[in-house]
């Protein structure tokens, strides 16, 4: 699975998602269910069917509290199917070989960046965040109490992380620059995946599905 | 868009997703997830926050996945944020606060729809429960899922505005002149 190209896994998880609400309930929730936990589960139980079945169980908790058997029942499974569908993608699909699929379709360098560098943003920032956590404990900041001492304790430990990334922002601007991502600039993708002619046949029969789907239902 | 407002984007939706550490730590019951958003367009206009919004939900989305329909809750938050910094809204915490929570009654209408129709209102166990809590005083199920909306929603976007007032009067004046739109936000300019 992980050999096909980044747009084929992009486009079945996109149509299972689709098709779970397009296709009448039970029925067709069962059938997209049933696929996308299973592309889930061919990834290992700990990788892929477990964290699905465990993200979507809440939602069967709080569908089943809030709402008779058969509607819980039918946005169970539409739920289902889409968490299921994102942790097989998840699992499946490398940034950097979707960055590289991004640049040899044409795409601007600059749109693959954005998800690229957020990507890689985010468990930095985290782990700033807790240093800051533990610096400012460490100063004599309590984060308990009332509301007015946890919102002063909120200000405390989001300004310096909040500045900290600002300030980042011109030294990124230079290394972009000096590395030649200007506007207009074309890259060349260093190892572009394979797009096979049957994979993106594949692709558009999964939208033809879907659109079918979408004129069955409205018809 | 250049190279230093294109870098704003990435930074920016780290900011919104590595606060949870931060909320995390003063166990407050509030998100947070749109302070990038808010915060890029107050710096650099709709665009850079519209972007800003888009990539936050569609990383997001990668960690829950329930996060994507809400896209647009994002880009309404985005063009709100600009309207207010064409306003010079950011300039105190009595003009931003207000804002903020007027920006809680919009996001939680913008939400609740998304929330009923995809997820039965059990988008978090938060508004499931607040739901609940609609329910049994006698509201509709669009009104319940409304109630648990603007009650996560309400208080959420008034402390997100005024976080957002506070970095912008933090950062110096040479690094804010340095984005077209953060003078102007404080009223400045």
């Amino acid at each position: 699975m992980t050999r096909l190209h980044p747009f084929t896994l992009l486009a079945l998880a996109a149509a299972l998602v689709a098709l779970a609400w397009l296709l009448p309930a039970p029925g067709g929730g069962l059938a997209t269910v049933a696929a996308a936990l299973g592309l889930a589960g061919s990834r290992g139980l700990r990788r892929g069917l477990w964290p699905a079945l465990a993200t979507a169980a809440p939602f069967w908790l709080f569908l089943f509290i809030l709402h008779d058997v058969p509607t819980t029942v039918a946005l169970g499974l539409r739920i289902t199917t889409m968490v299921a569908s994102v942790v097989w993608l998840v699992a499946v699909l490398a940034p950097a070989r979707l960055v590289e699929a991004m640049v040899a379709a044409g795409w601007r360098a600059g749109t693959a960046y954005l998800f690229a560098a957020t990507l890689s943003a985010v468990p930095v920032l985290k782990a700033r965040a807790q240093r800051i956590v533990e610096a400012q404990r460490c100063r004599g900041l309590s984060p308990r109490g009332g509301l007015g001492p946890r919102v002063r304790a909120l200000r405390a430990l989001a300004l310096p992380l909040i500045l900290s990334a600002l300030h980042e922002v011109d030294e990124r601007a230079l290394a972009l620059e000096s590395r030649g991502l200007v506007p207009g600039a074309r890259r060349t993708p260093l190892a572009p995946p394979p797009d096979r002619g049957a994979e993106r046949a594949v692709r558009w029969a999964l939208v033809a599905l879907c659109v079918a789907a979408l004129v069955w239902r409205l018809a | 868009m250049s190279v230093r407002l294109l870098v704003l984007v990435p930074v920016a939706a780290a900011i919104s997703l590595a606060l949870s550490a931060v909320v995390d730590a003063v166990a407050l019951p509030l998100f947070l997830d749109t302070t990038g958003t808010i915060l890029a367009t107050a710096l650099a206009g709709p665009g850079v926050g519209i972007a800003t919004g888009v990539v936050t939900s569609a990383v997001n989305t990668l960690r829950n996945p329930t996060f994507w329909p809400f896209v647009v809750v994002q880009i309404i938050v985005a063009l709100y944020a600009w309207a207010a910094a064409r306003a010079g809204l950011f300039r105190s915490f009595r003009t931003a606060i207000p804002a903020g929570l007027g920006l809680g009654v919009i996001a939680s209408v913008t939400s609740t729809p998304i929330s009923y129709l995809v997820f039965g209102c059990t988008t978090t166990g938060g508004i499931a429960l607040t739901t609940a809590l609609g329910r049994a005083l006698g509201l509709s199920p669009l009104g319940a899922c409304f109630f648990g909306s603007f009650v996560s929603d309400f208080g959420d976007k008034a402390v997100t505005f005024a976080l957002v007032t506070s970095v912008l009067h933090a950062l110096p004046r040479r690094t804010a002149a340095r984005f077209p739109w953060a003078l102007r936000a404080i009223g400045a300019a």
